[in-house]
């Protein structure tokens, strides 16, 4: 697990800098075709997508020469970016597919279901980052919030479906999915309500808070300072009590 | 890819002999110093210090590789703060399009200075501190070593990446991939024949590498040692104090009214 977690960093990083595609705002966001990496290696790999997505965009700061008091929102966003996947997918009720991402059956279901997932990815690491970017007067809530939402989701939406369509089979014939690594007391036993309950929660929490961030909330105001602390505390109460199904999907 | 896409500069500085423990309180002082003020003349200060602190310690070639990144982020701020601040004072530019007003100016200003300085700051920080010193500072910060581990490999391996990226990039360039073509969307697309190549040598390289752990019995839970394991030197005790000092006087001159607005 530990390696999975240094090459998803490495390979993130990696992919980040040459890649940077359509700069949008000059050292904060860009059009990234890497930004497809955390969603899909979170299908993949489960919590060493989150660390290593979160580890890897410090890298991409240190290398990059960006480093700084925002790279620590950055590690957060990132880690969440890489984290909501696996906790959402088979999770999300009526929107789930019941499915493996593999995209070779009823790819209809699994197309809105990964949609589902890479826009609420999307939307809780720009929370985050713009939450963190307007606490330190460094760019406006709205203007940053609305932009990674949109070019984190664009990324992770063109680009995951085909490369999970490609690479899941592959992966899972090396038996490097997570939950063929990961022991069997590290994967949570979770009710399946309660698995539900938090996904919905988290898709819930990270949509309203870039929305009222973005429209209803003066940036640097106490405002939206508070909306950014109660969705951070709910998104980690969540994120604690919520519980994965890909295992289960897979067949583990 | 032969150019090594670190930062670090090897010199034999002050601020290079310093550990990345010091370095990190110091930078939190510059960092709170132009975080607390809003006054650009008051944010300039560490700005100015960062960037003379920057030359001395041989980082010029590295401001200048990421000066268009600064110059932007300078401007970004300077032309969206205006439009999300409370006007006040004599107007300084009316247009059918847009009025900037003195204050306006100088809290946006102040905003750019702000961003200058803490990329400056941390550019200072990458400049003067080694891969390894930033894992052995992260150890000695107390986090968890399977993390700093995790941390050191992927600094370890993002040069390795890098290179197979750009070989994957030449080799389908050769082929007569074109990615920089069309609209957005269609841009984008063009990048899954380069993304899984890289995706899936990474993938093989996990293998190999978990292999070559397990075989040498490697284990996160157990006590590790560190060959370049640096202690405090009284130096580093003056950088903190000094940090600690910028940090409290910064923030209670800030409290006292001094560099707001």
């Amino acid at each position: 697990m530990i390696m999975l977690t240094a090459v998803v960093a490495a390979v993130y990083a990696a992919v980040l800098i040459p890649f940077k595609g359509l700069t949008i705002i000059p050292g904060f966001t860009s059009v990234r075709p890497a930004n497809v990496f955390p969603v899909i290696f979170s299908l993949f790999f489960g919590p060493a997508a989150a660390w290593g997505s979160g580890i890897g965009n410090l890298i991409g700061d240190i290398f990059g020469g960006t480093f700084g008091p925002a790279s620590f929102f950055g590690f957060i966003g990132n880690f969440f970016f890489g984290f909501v996947g696996y906790k959402l997918w088979g999770n999300l009720g009526p929107l789930s597919s019941g499915e493996e991402p593999d995209f070779r059956s009823n790819t209809g279901r699994q197309l809105l279901e990964y949609l589902v997932v890479a826009l609420v990815a999307a939307a809780i690491t720009a929370a985050i980052i713009a939450w963190g970017a307007d606490l330190l007067g460094l760019v406006p809530f709205p203007v940053l919030g609305a932009t990674i939402t949109v070019n984190n989701f664009i990324a992770a939406a063109i680009l995951g479906p085909p490369l999970l369509y490609l690479t899941w089979p592959r992966v899972k014939e090396m038996g490097l999915l997570y939950p063929e690594v990961l022991r069997d007391d590290d994967l949570s036993d979770v009710a399946s309500a309660r698995r539900q309950i938090a996904a919905y929660g988290i898709a819930v929490v990270a949509i309203v808070w870039v929305l009222v961030g973005v429209f209803i909330a003066p940036p640097q105001s106490t405002f939206q300072r508070a909306l950014g602390a109660i969705g951070f505390v709910l998104v980690l109460g969540l994120a604690v009590v919520s519980g994965e199904r890909l295992s289960e999907l897979v067949g583990y | 890819m032969s150019r090594s896409p670190s930062l670090y500069v090897d010199r034999n500085t002050v601020l290079h002999r310093l550990t990345a423990r010091s370095k990190l309180v110091l930078l939190l002082g510059v960092f709170t110093t132009a975080y607390v003020f809003g006054h650009p003349a008051a944010v300039f200060v560490p700005l100015a210090a960062s960037f003379i602190a920057l030359i001395y310690a041989g980082g010029w070639r590295n401001f200048k590789r990421l000066a268009y990144i600064i110059a932007a982020l300078f401007l970004v701020g300077f032309v969206v703060w205006p439009a999300f601040t409370a006007s006040g004072g004599p107007t300084l530019l009316h247009t059918p399009v847009v009025t900037v007003t003195r204050r306006e100016f100088l809290f946006a200003l102040g905003r750019s200075e702000r961003i200058a300085a803490f990329i400056v700051g941390g550019l200072l920080f990458v400049t003067t501190t080694s891969n390894e010193e930033i894992v052995a500072g992260l150890r000695s910060l107390g986090l968890p070593y399977a993390f700093c581990f995790a941390v050191g490999t992927a600094l370890r391996l993002f040069p390795t990446f890098l290179g197979a990226t750009g070989t994957v990039q030449q080799a389908q360039a050769a082929r007569g991939h074109e990615v920089s073509g069309g609209n957005p969307i269609s841009r984008l697309r063009g990048y899954i024949p380069l993304l899984i190549p890289v995706f899936m040598t990474a993938i093989r390289n996990v293998q190999t590498q978990a292999m070559a752990l397990e075989a040498r019995g490697f284990d996160t839970r157990r006590d590790r040692t560190f060959y370049n394991k640096r202690s405090f030197a009284p130096a580093d005790w003056a950088v903190v104090v000094i940090s600690l000092v910028l940090i409290v006087g910064s923030v209670w001159l800030s409290l006292a009214g001094f560099g707001g607005i």
